[in-house]
């Protein structure tokens, strides 16, 4: 029985971040494979009436059509942890703490996301703008993450992982397909091994499985 | 971790058991970058096609040939490392000579511009209100405290930039610092910039 | 020079998907083109408006910038009834064209880099395997290569060993006939067509001529497009850039003997467009 069924498209950063929260969390779930690239298909009428914006990944579940990855990171923590300690929506500090980190990640969609498009799939966007706005915000996340990292403290929000985490990771850890590296940002290093390390972690292209966690009958 | 050193590219690991090492960024085979692989005990593999490496930077283990015993003649070039106070130093000519500075590490990052203008900006650059005294040899205080830089030179225009201050200061006061370093990094890039 | 004995050969340089979306402007062995019009009919021009031949074939138009180009390679898989012809999409790489191809005629990676579904960790071992130049047709052809896969294609159902041969027809393009779980007397045919914009950086066109009657189209495009994005982080992290051609730089094995071959076929033919040589 499937939780619900995502309109995917397996280089999408956006449609990983629902890949990564349902695998986390143990959801199953059907994928429609959309032909984004080379097919545009996501802006075919079929796919415009689901979603009018004319994006990726769509989540559908019974009569429920969500749009936006940070929507879905929050309807998968709301629906499918009973823990509830991924999304502490309700707590007055932590809700709108999460908030901000969601917010931010739509700004890394628009920069490191971008400035990945146009280096892989030579996406018409300015190569320079997209560039100067993955470092600024590569910039900003290091300078919070250091403040963690001072405090003590591994994850964006609170003492746990929780949706701001992975809604924040793909596009930070994918900036080197830009020619972005992270030698620069140790905070955002040691913060990546981390997301990289939850158990039921899975990967997408651009982001390599923990080898050396792996249990391997090797010498 | 990957490092530029003397304008080398250089891979730092650290094995399972402490052991670092400090080894040119390049595996033998395909020439793949070691700082993408993986440590696995007290080897470090590259992630291209798995080739393991000993602390000696000596192959020890192809997995395309389980049963070989590689020749000597595949390794890592290495280089001399040292540990000293928290602080790893990497030589690419000679002995690393590290020394313990008897500072605590706050944060290392890359500025967009060369070692003079960083330590003219880390001299300029205002704390609490307070404008630093430059101490010499990369040393600072500013408003009681004592900040260090030290500069390591990445390509034409870049700095590696890795800050230290007193030990066991409390949070708060880490945290202005770590502040006080983008306001710095700044001043530098808008004096490179021009 | 290497140059002049690169623009000899044929290159693809655009496929239906991307003429759709109008005039197409690219880059070939360091020249700018053009090329617009329909997929049927196409033309290649430079920033000079000169015209450049051009041809129709495997999903891609092809085109050759040199005086007297060399015959383009033939694929009769490409014309089977009953094949679904996948054009996966152009992608860009800062690698040479040279690395890009060697990269696909490697499996000792596939546990490492496509973990899970080309190869997995314990079975890395590389069985030896036939690689040879075939001077009749003057390519470079690998057979009798076998990996344990645990999904080794969209239409596998799990872990096969697979059987593979690889062959090279010209120097930036490569060709994979892989064992086909629906028809096993068939071969699913994988090819990668590079496209050198200059020596150290390339346009891959993957192109596939499968039998597959179960998966749906954009399933195919992504698998392929998975794979080949995994090892785009490995190409652009290879140092020299430039292909080694002389053994002493870089260490191969016996599981290396089609790279061997392929080095040594790029040397003899005086194709060193994106490669080291001792005297460049």
């Amino acid at each position: 029985m499937t939780a619900f069924t995502l309109y995917n498209y397996v280089l999408s950063g956006n449609c990983y971040k629902v890949r990564l929260m349902a695998s986390l969390l143990g959801v199953d779930y059907k994928i429609r494979a959309v032909n984004f690239y080379p097919g545009f298909e996501h802006r075919s009428e079929d796919i415009l009436a689901l979603n009018p914006a004319g994006t990726l990944p769509i989540l559908m579940a019974g009569d429920l059509v969500l749009a936006d990855s940070a929507a879905m990171l929050a309807w998968l923590a709301l629906n499918h942890d009973a823990s509830g300690r991924w999304y502490p929506a309700a707590d007055p500090v932590l809700g709108p703490q999460v908030q901000h980190w969601l917010a931010f990640s739509g700004r890394l969609t628009n920069s490191a996301g971008l400035a990945r498009l146009e280096a892989i799939l030579n996406w018409p966007v300015d190569s320079e703008t997209v560039r100067k706005a993955a470092v600024k915000d590569l910039r900003e996340l290091e300078l919070m993450l250091t403040d963690r990292v001072l405090e003590g403290r591994t994850w964006l929000v609170g003492d746990q992982p929780t949706i701001a985490d992975i809604a924040c990771f793909p596009y930070v850890a994918l900036s080197p397909d830009a020619g972005l590296e992270h030698d620069g940002y140790p905070a955002i290093r040691n913060w990546l091994y981390a997301v990289r390390s939850l158990p039921s972690f899975v990967t997408m292209p651009g982001i390599h499985e923990l080898h050396e966690l792996r249990e391997t009958s090797d010498a | 971790m990957r490092a530029g050193v003397g304008g080398k590219d250089v891979v730092v690991w650290r094995a399972e058991n402490g052991e670092i090492a400090a080894w040119d960024n390049r595996c033998p085979h395909r020439g793949m970058a070691l700082s993408h692989g993986f440590v696995r005990g007290n080897t470090l593999a590259c992630l291209y096609h798995g080739w393991h490496y000993g602390s000696s930077g000596r192959c020890s283990y192809i997995p395309a040939h389980p049963e070989l015993d590689p020749p000597a003649t595949i390794h890592a070039r290495q280089y001399s490392i040292s540990e000293q106070g928290g602080v790893i130093w990497v030589s690419v000519d000679d002995d690393a000579e590290g020394t313990d500075l008897g500072l605590a590490p706050l944060r290392s990052f890359i500025v967009e511009a060369g070692e003079d203008v960083v330590i003219a900006a880390c001299a300029s650059t205002p704390l609490d209100g307070a404008v630093p005294v430059v101490l010499g040899n990369s040393r600072f205080q500013v408003a009681g405290d004592t900040l260090m830089a030290l500069c390591n030179p990445i390509g034409r225009a870049g700095t590696q930039v890795t800050i230290l201050t007193a030990p066991n200061l409390p949070v708060a006061r880490r945290l202005t610092h770590s502040r006080w370093c983008e306001a710095m990094r700044r001043t530098a890039e808008q004096e490179a910039g021009k | 020079m290497s140059l002049e004995y690169a623009k000899n050969d044929w290159y693809a340089v655009a496929d239906g998907a991307v003429l759709e979306r109008g005039p197409y402007k690219t880059q070939l062995l360091g020249t700018e083109l053009t090329v617009s019009g329909p997929i049927d009919n196409p033309t290649v021009t430079d920033a000079n408006g000169k015209r450049y031949p051009l041809q129709h074939r495997y999903s891609h138009v092809w085109t050759a910038i040199g005086d007297s180009p060399r015959p383009l390679f033939d694929i009769p898989e490409g014309d089977e009834p009953g094949r679904v012809l996948v054009p996966v999409g152009v992608v860009r790489v800062k690698c040479s064209p040279l690395r890009a191809v060697e990269n696909f005629l490697d499996i000792a990676h596939f546990p490492f880099v496509h973990t899970d579904i080309l190869g997995a960790e314990p079975h890395t071992e590389v069985v030896p395997y036939k690689a040879e130049i075939r001077d009749d047709l003057e390519e470079v052809w690998a057979t009798q290569v076998k990996f344990f896969q645990p999904q080794a294609s969209k239409s596998a159902g799990g872990g096969i060993i697979t059987e593979y041969e690889y062959r090279v027809p010209a120097p930036t393009a490569a060709v994979l006939y892989k064992t086909c779980p629906p028809k096993p007397e068939f071969k699913d045919v994988i090819a990668i067509f590079v496209q050198p914009r200059s020596e150290e950086e390339c346009d891959v066109w993957p192109w596939m001529a499968l039998y597959d009657e179960t998966s749906t189209y954009p399933e195919l495009v992504q698998f392929q497009q998975e794979i080949f994005l995994q090892d785009r982080s490995i190409l652009e992290n290879q140092r020299p850039i430039k292909l080694p051609l002389d053994p002493k730089l870089e260490i191969p094995t016996r599981a290396d003997m089609t790279s061997i071959a392929y080095r040594r076929w790029l040397k003899r033919r005086g194709a060193t467009y994106g490669a080291l040589t001792a005297d460049a």
